[in-house]
């Protein structure tokens, strides 16, 4: 992007009643055009919220983090530079570049490395952090040739990396590749002397612009996708195993088909961390089925879930998948290596993010695994993202004995051996919680969605409450699977935010959930902060069941409405943690 | 007007969002109350990406108007 692209973005006016997003840029140089640049590449990235970008001190980058209070901003953006760890490490400062001053340099910048690891510990604990590391060389102090990376010189980078590991273990805190910093800005084209000297602004536009841009993409910290559905023949394997045979299919060094053996690698990566991966293939499943049974495939068949091999078109595979996974075709990726197919599909569903495999271009290939990471990539694994595979297989049971009868439904349940578990806490640190309400759609009060700082500044209130439920029964365990987050208020719970993932339906636990709020809270009457959205059908329906007609909002249930539409309950339900 | 002329409101324009093009054409540090020294290096930046030249940081103090600009950059096309 270029400057004046960037400002004319920047000073066209935001719509009236977006939502804020205040940031505070922290840089120990004149911020200059690295605000202008982030601010414009925020807008591109999140059109729906207006940001506001602060900024402290100049050269005090540890002081003004030191100085930022919680209340005061919702997201820090900090640009390190080594003149940041040590003034003499920029060349703005003369404080001398002696033996003796390097070794002095070495024990300042360590020390100001724990000072700045202590003031980023303290203020993500309340706010989002994001942090690039120093983009730019050092300067020439030390008695060796550039060319020899000498002892202070490895001092230095110890101490960066003892910090950035520190930091990168914080909650709330997500710092910038460097890798992929350099893959857009090379190093050799970052440094601004003249503008440095001159303005105390170190960075050439380019660089500005490109560490804006991530930085801006860190902040907006979009979902990960959830599932995959990937062809078979050219794609997972290099062959076709319906023609070529099971043993000639290949995705080996020695077959010249390493690349297929990547993808599946990758493959098996994502199911590891939670992404559901289906089979959308056009042929025979005995075929199919003795293919996974070779003991070199990479991708187990325990892995992939469903198959859909048949003759049928593949987008009537891809609607059978995201039936079978309950989840929209916005959240998945389709991947095949016949550009027809993937034309008939993304005719199919527009909204689906299909991607051809570039078959025989082993740099495409990579550039693909490279984005199929940056699509699903997570900081954490969580415990409910290993059981998502297992407890999707288990679903077949429910739909088959849930279809039928009110009673039949009755029976089913009370042969489930349910248990539900209650936690209901201030906790600000259950990121789980977060992510489901910020991912789930169907079974969602509003669609809100959260900002990590807006969500604890919600808990601090010592009004609010945040209640989550875990579900297990014989056929296996859930997880964590329903979130209400509100504010109690003498006689009256009111629900600011209620998600329940899709993979719990049909089990009653929206209902036990009201009946814990009603019991365990002492409450006569629940408002509900109501908002219809284009997905939330399932939550419309629940709360039409219980109040009757139309829903306005907010949305008020009391204690007798409840009771009367009250319906059986079998779960065994125990409570973890009450505040 | 010339193109090269144009370009130089554009860039005005990116600083100065409020001001009409005649207005740019006539303003100075003294003319524009928003004018200060972040906008003449913004503007400098600006120009130095818009026309690929460099301004020589020396110089920025004398950049006091849109005029001072337009005859810089056109001192600067003569040398080159």
């Amino acid at each position: 992007m270029k400057l004046i692209d960037a400002l004319r973005i920047t000073q066209s006016p935001a719509r009236d009643g977006l939502p804020e997003l205040r940031i505070f840029l922290a840089c120990g140089f004149t911020p200059l055009h690295l605000h202008t640049f982030l601010a414009a590449h925020l807008r591109n990235r999140l059109p729906a919220i207006r940001s506001e970008i602060r900024a402290g001190l100049f050269g005090d980058l540890i002081g003004n983090i030191e100085r930022l209070k919680s209340s005061e901003a919702d997201v820090l953006a900090v640009a390190l530079e080594w003149s940041d760890l040590d003034p003499r490490l920029g060349i703005r400062s003369l404080g001398g570049w002696r033996p003796l001053d390097v070794a002095d340099i070495v024990q300042s910048a360590e020390l100001n490395a724990g000072r700045l690891l202590r003031a980023l510990d303290a203020v993500s604990r309340d706010i989002t952090v994001v942090v690039s590391l120093p983009t730019l060389q050092l300067p020439p102090a030390f008695t060796t040739r550039p060319l020899q990376s000498g002892q202070s010189e490895r001092q230095l980078h110890r101490i960066l990396a003892q910090l950035a590991e520190s930091v990168s273990g914080l909650s709330g805190v997500r710092i910038l590749s460097e890798q992929k910093l350099a893959a857009v800005s090379a190093p050799a084209e970052r440094y601004d002397l003249k503008s440095d000297l001159g303005a105390g602004f170190p960075y050439t536009l380019g660089h500005a612009s490109a560490l804006g841009d991530l930085l801006a993409n860190l902040i907006e910290n979009r979902m990960p996708m959830k599932g995959l559905i990937t062809d078979l023949d050219d794609t997972l394997w290099s062959g076709i195993v319906g023609d070529d045979g099971i043993d000639a299919i290949s995705w080996s060094l020695e077959k010249h088909s390493q690349v297929h053996g990547l993808y599946q690698q990758l493959l098996a990566s994502l199911v590891a961390a939670g992404v559901l991966v289906g089979v959308a293939s056009k042929n025979d499943m005995s075929t199919v089925a003795q293919a996974f049974e070779r003991r070199d495939m990479l991708l187990s068949n325990e892995d992939v879930f469903p198959y859909e091999v048949h003759w049928s078109s593949k987008s009537e595979s891809v609607r059978r998948i995201l039936n079978t996974w309950n989840i929209a075709a916005d959240a998945v990726v389709f991947i095949d290596d016949n550009p027809a197919e993937i034309a008939e599909v993304q005719a199919a569903f527009p909204e689906l993010t299909c991607r051809l495999f570039p078959k025989g271009d082993p740099p495409r290939v990579m550039a693909l695994l490279e984005e199929l990471r940056d699509l699903f990539g997570k900081a954490v694994i969580s415990d409910e993202d290993s059981l998502r595979l297992s407890s999707i297989r288990s679903a077949g049971a429910w739909r088959d004995a849930n279809g039928t009868s009110a009673s039949a439904s009755d029976d089913f349940l009370r042969s489930a051996g349910s248990r539900i578990c209650f936690e209901c806490s201030h906790a600000i640190g259950d990121m789980r919680a977060l992510e489901l309400v910020n991912k789930t759609n169907q079974f969602n009060l509003n669609g809100k969605r959260y900002a990590e700082s807006e969500w604890r500044q919600f808990l601090a209130d010592p009004a609010a409450f945040l209640l989550t439920a875990a579900y297990e029964d014989k056929y296996g365990a859930l997880g964590k699977i329903a979130v209400l987050l509100g504010t109690r208020q003498s006689d009256r719970a009111h629900v600011q935010a209620w998600v329940m993932s899709c993979r719990a339906f049909s089990r009653r636990i929206e209902h036990q959930c009201l009946q814990y709020l009603f019991d365990e809270f002492g409450v006569g009457q629940i408002s509900f902060e109501y908002t219809p959205t284009t997905r939330n059908g399932p939550l419309q329906e629940f709360l039409k069941s219980l109040v009757g007609g139309s829903l306005k909002t907010p949305v008020c249930l009391t204690k007798e409405m409840h009771s009367a539409k009250s319906i059986p309950l079998f779960h065994r339900v125990e409570v973890s943690v009450h505040v | 007007m010339s193109d090269q002329e144009q370009l130089l409101i554009r860039c005005f324009a990116s600083i100065f969002p409020g001001l009409t093009e005649e207005e740019i054409q006539n303003s100075s540090t003294d003319s524009v109350g928003i004018w200060d020294s972040l906008s003449t290096v913004t503007l400098a930046a600006v120009i130095q990406e818009e026309f690929n030249l460099e301004i020589d940081p020396e110089m920025l103090p004398q950049l006091d108007s849109f005029r001072a600009f337009h005859e810089y950059l056109l001192q600067y096309s003569e040398q080159s």
